[in-house]
């Protein structure tokens, strides 16, 4: 519905006019059937005068049947039926409004508008001071392409309302209707001189600005409007944020040159933030809640809100710090600062800020009002901020006495624990840590220190156990690439292929590519190769991440195995992999040879469908989204 | 009724593009036992699309290939070799070789059915009309075209004007507002920068090739285009390009564009004083007067961007043709699917009563009152129309990601537009169409 008109005709039509037949009293003398009758007898002069104001509420409800009929007829899609309704109504009732409405909105697509306008022009002179009637008249005229006409209407109208917003708006929006955005942007420019109000449709000018790409003026449209308007600020920010990315900076500069108020600097954060400079984001938006308020923590709320949505380094400190700070701020003694507090301190760790993140535990920690489930999230979050320190004994000390924390979390932060204590190396611990958890996560952990200590059938065994159900998908997967690798291999335990896999889980890629590959030396050579073939692509795979000398390694890798595999599926899939490096390195001409050497040659392989879209990709045919 | 005719000895061609190590290959490739490979085109064909650029590699490099129209969907018979293995096993094309023996029974089979075996001779230069900016939507032609791995040119109106066209044997026109009014997507679009870019660019080019307004440059444009076909050209066009290429010759005297596009409007009576002998498809129609309406005319019958007329969509199913008879309209509706799921376009459908009676419909919508699916002749050439934007995107809004065949690659709807690839390919026959 358009601001400062009257209800609209879609508004009406949700008030149902049963469709009746007409009342058959109003022909002649006949009494109206409006109650049901069991013996004739002379009514009363009571009910004489009652049958009279019912007729004469007959005879009013019988437009508002008819028009019913229209709506109806409108919303089937009947326009011609539905128009002819409308203009009898409005021949019994010049100044029906929603017959005019119908009107309006069924002639257009009829391509009758003209017909609209005799219609308006009564309804107007009949009631010359009533604003939704002006309005019909006024955008009739421009859309039949009359300006002059509608320019007289509008100002006639804006002359007996001096005051008022609405003449220059609707001869705006009429203007806009008609894609004539530039005559919709004067008219309002003319209007707030005339009005005396500089704020003056300020919204309207921002999207005109916008559709013309004009977004610096629509900027500086929108910061001047949430001063009468801040609650525009949603708005504003979600019109702004489409800006293309030349003219972002623009805007962002422009928002935050010289000392902007708290709602521009609000406005200018958000825009920041959905634009992926969250560090900026924060800098220009922290000084607008500056000064305790409840609207300050809102907007703190908002801006953690939105920072939430990005998944960034510099995102989720942002969004910690701005939950800190909502936690100070925040009018609501207890809960809300305590549970914002352990928000912000997950979000800190998940930044990678541990300092910034055990301060406010410990403030949440020192606050006896907190509650409990907020405590317990501290907690938690203190023992994930040791062990992500690397503090593994403070930590495992924690979780035996610290008798704040919930079972869940407690055997959560074990295994979180165990996973810290494989990455140092240390397997004896976190074997303990996790040796007498019977849970699908315990048995997969269980299964990795196993394999870790090169045992590798207990591996498989502790694996199929855990099956597809521990952890995310991404664990599920890496446990059954390892159980394929594993099958390979004949031995039951392997000290130096555990040894090696220890070194990757540990990060340290370039000594674990050396050790896959004295591993494999030690495994039988020739076809089948119990699994020394899949060793060496394992170590290909990541040799290829590494730098450039290391990829030189991993192509003699992919070399060796395509050449002396044999039949098996390392060949192929080291045959793809070869060529997905050459990929890489843009030597696309030789990346498409091996390609098609790996269709042609082993067309029965897993990975000829990736291959061939792989081929389809560096010939160009797939579309680039 | 004459008969077919039987081939004439091939010509060689120089191998060119994709595969030329077939051709390298010419002499060995009979050293197989087996005569002939079969690429079917049913249910057991493993990449459809993809076929056909298999096929058209096969002609490029100067061998006879056969299209069997109605055999098994419109499967291809090619000579056996290892390069055309090689093409076919690349592509992930599924082949059958065959022996003698069972090439003679498919062609009894071809000779007692509704079926005929087309020769195929001279694989297509193809050109596709686009502008060198590209607009931010997809045409499926050229997706298709990239797919199938058949090469094409772009062209557009600098080298339509300048006679380059005669140079190609296939010309495909997509989204084109032959009207000059940039599809009236300013009812939509305005103020984006590629509708700004759009209408700079193309009033340059009118400025450039001497034409006062940027409809009388198309205008000019579908001339040529109308010319091409008339010697000999082969014209495919799918979407807006369809409707507005005859919208634009009917108009030739007439202002039929808004005045947003030629600062004039158009002209009330334009209606009466449109030529319809001048077009290819349509007659009759009756032009949008308005310019707040997304619609050309009443030529389509969906009117997807007119709300209060829009249609909603059904499917459409493809004829039956006799293929010894009508080897044309015969081998444009080849397929393994008769009812094809419809799709929008700016152009979606054609109204029947809009049709010229010479018009061939290939498909339609059962009870509707519109047809998908025309082709016609015009002077020595041939024609064909294709309503909507991309078969397998079937409310395509500007700005979608484009589709990836890859997923499609069994597509019934790009089955027909590769159809029309390479039909000019096909040796023509004095037979009626």
């Amino acid at each position: 519905m358009r601001p400062g008109c009257p209800e609209s005709a879609a508004e009406a039509a949700t008030r149902h006019w049963p469709v009746n037949r007409p009342c058959p009293a109003l022909a002649g003398d006949a009494e109206p059937r409006v109650y049901p009758r069991t013996r004739p007898r002379t009514p009363s002069g009571f009910l004489r005068l009652t049958l009279l104001g019912l007729l004469v509420l007959a005879a009013r409800s019988l437009p508002a049947q008819a028009i019913g009929q229209g709506f109806e007829l409108e919303r089937a899609g009947q326009y011609e039926q539905a128009a002819g309704i409308y203009l009898a109504t409005l021949r019994a009732d010049p100044t029906n409004l929603s017959a005019l409405l119908g009107l309006e909105r069924v002639l257009r697509p009829l391509n009758r508008l003209g017909e609209l306008l005799p219609a308006a022009q009564r309804a107007a002179a009949a009631s010359p001071t009533n604003a939704a009637l002006r309005g019909v008249l006024l955008r009739t005229y421009v859309a039949l392409n009359e300006p002059d006409s509608g320019r007289a209407v509008a100002l006639r109208w804006a002359a007996a309302a001096p005051r008022d917003e609405a003449p220059y708006r609707e001869w705006a929006m009429a203007l806009e209707d008609a894609h004539r955005h530039a005559a919709a942007r004067d008219v309002l420019l003319v209007g707030r001189r005339a009005l005396g109000r500089p704020g003056a449709f300020g919204i309207e000018l921002a999207e005109l600005s916008r559709l013309s790409g004009d977004w610096e003026g629509a900027a500086r449209e929108w910061a001047a409007a949430l001063e009468d308007a801040p609650v525009q600020l949603p708005n504003a920010a979600s019109a702004l944020a489409e800006a293309p990315d030349a003219a972002r900076e623009r805007i962002a500069r422009l928002l935050t040159a010289g000392t902007p108020s708290p709602l521009t600097r609000r406005l200018a954060g958000e825009l920041l933030l959905g634009w992926g400079q969250p560090q900026r984001a924060w800098a220009v938006f922290e000084p607008s809640v500056a000064t305790p308020s409840a609207d300050a923590a809102f907007a703190l709320r908002r801006f953690a809100d939105l920072a939430s949505a990005r998944s960034t380094p510099d995102a989720r400190r942002v969004r910690a710090l701005a939950l800190a700070r909502y936690a100070d701020l925040t009018p609501e003694p207890g809960g809300a600062a305590a549970r914002a507090r352990a928000d912000a301190a997950r979000a800190f760790i998940d930044a990678g800020d541990r300092a910034a993140a055990r301060a406010v535990l410990e403030r949440v920690a020192q606050d006896s009002s907190a509650p409990a489930d907020a405590q317990r999230l501290a907690q938690r979050a203190v023992v994930e901020a040791l062990i992500d320190g690397g503090q593994l004994d403070t930590a495992a000390r924690q979780l035996a006495t610290n008798g704040r924390l919930s079972a869940d979390d407690r055997a959560g932060l074990r295994l979180r624990l165990a996973r810290a204590r494989i990455a140092t190396g240390d397997l004896d611990r976190a074997d303990s840590a996790v040796a007498r958890d019977s849970s699908v996560e315990g048995l997969a952990l269980q299964g990795w220190i196993a394999l870790y200590r090169g045992r590798l059938k207990d591996a498989q065994g502790l694996f199929h156990a855990a099956g597809p159900y521990a952890g995310d998908r991404h664990e599920a997967t890496e446990r059954t690439a390892m159980l394929a690798l594993l099958q390979q291999v004949p031995a039951e335990s392997f000290r130096e292929l555990g040894g090696a896999l220890l070194l990757l889980a540990q990060g340290d890629s370039l000594h674990a590519v050396q050790a896959l590959r004295l591993a494999a030396g030690r495994l039988a050579t020739g076809a089948g190769g119990g699994g020394r073939p899949d060793l060496l692509l394992l170590a290909g795979r990541v040799a290829a991440r590494l730098d450039s000398a290391q990829q030189q390694t991993a192509l003699a890798l992919f070399d060796e195995i395509v050449h002396t595999a044999g039949e098996g599926a390392a060949a192929p899939a080291a045959e793809l992999e070869w060529a997905r490096l050459l990929e890489r390195r843009a030597q696309t001409a030789e990346a498409m040879r091996h390609l098609e050497h790996l269709i042609l040659t082993y067309p029965g392989s897993a990975v000829v469908p990736e291959a061939r879209r792989e081929l389809e990709r560096a010939k160009g045919a797939i579309p680039k989204s | 009724m004459k008969r077919r005719n039987f081939l004439k000895q091939l010509s060689g061609y120089v191998a060119t593009g994709l595969s030329g190590d077939i051709a390298a290959l010419l002499a060995p490739y009979r050293s197989s036992p087996l005569a002939s490979l079969l690429v079917p085109m049913d249910d057991a064909q493993s990449d459809h699309l993809k076929a056909y650029g298999v096929t058209y590699h096969v002609v490029q490099a100067g061998i006879k290939a056969e299209w069997l129209l109605n055999y098994r969907g419109g499967s291809f018979l090619l000579p056996d070799g290892p390069a055309i293995r090689r093409d076919a096993a690349l592509a992930g094309v599924s082949v059958e070789p065959v022996e003698e023996s069972r090439v003679t029974a498919i062609r009894g089979e071809i000779e007692a059915s509704n079926m005929d075996a087309v020769p195929l001779e001279k694989a297509p230069k193809v050109a596709v009309y686009v502008p060198p900016n590209a607009p931010p939507w997809d045409d499926a032609v050229t997706m298709a075209l990239q797919y199938a791995g058949i090469p094409f040119d772009k062209v557009w109106d600098f080298e339509v004007l300048g006679g380059k066209l005669p140079g190609y044997d296939w010309l495909h026109l997509h989204h084109e507002d032959f009207t000059g009014q940039y599809s009236k997507f300013y009812l939509i679009y305005a103020g984006q920068p590629w509708l700004a870019e759009m209408v700079r660019f193309n009033a340059d080019a009118a400025k450039q090739l001497g034409a006062a307004t940027v409809p009388a440059l198309k205008k000019a444009v579908a001339r040529h285009i109308r010319d091409y076909v008339g010697n000999g050209g082969f014209l495919f066009a799918m979407c807006t390009a369809t409707e507005t290429i005859d919208l634009a010759l009917a108009a030739e005297r007439v202002d039929i564009a808004a005045a947003f596009a030629d600062g004039t409007p158009m002209d009330p009576e334009a209606d009466a004083k449109l030529d319809w002998s001048k077009t290819l498809a349509f007659t009759g129609a009756h032009i949008e007067p308005s310019p707040q309406i997304a619609s050309f005319s009443d030529i389509d019958g969906h009117q997807v961007n007119a709300p209060a007329r829009r249609q909603p969509l059904g499917a459409f199913k493809l004829f039956n043709f006799s293929a010894k008879i009508d080897p044309v309209p015969t081998l444009l509706v080849q397929n393994h699917r008769q009812v094809i799921p419809d799709f929008y376009g700016l152009t979606t459908s054609f109204l029947r009563s809009r049709l010229k009676p010479s018009d061939v419909v290939l498909a339609d919508e059962e009870g509707a009152p519109w047809v998908k699916y025309i082709n016609g002749n015009h002077g020595k050439g041939t024609w064909t129309f294709f309503g909507g934007h991309d078969p397998e995107d079937q409310q395509h809004q500007i700005g979608d990601p484009p589709t990836d065949l890859s997923l499609h690659p069994h597509s019934p709807g790009y089955r027909l537009i590769l159809n029309n690839v390479l039909f000019p390919a096909a040796k023509k026959r004095e037979l009626k169409t």
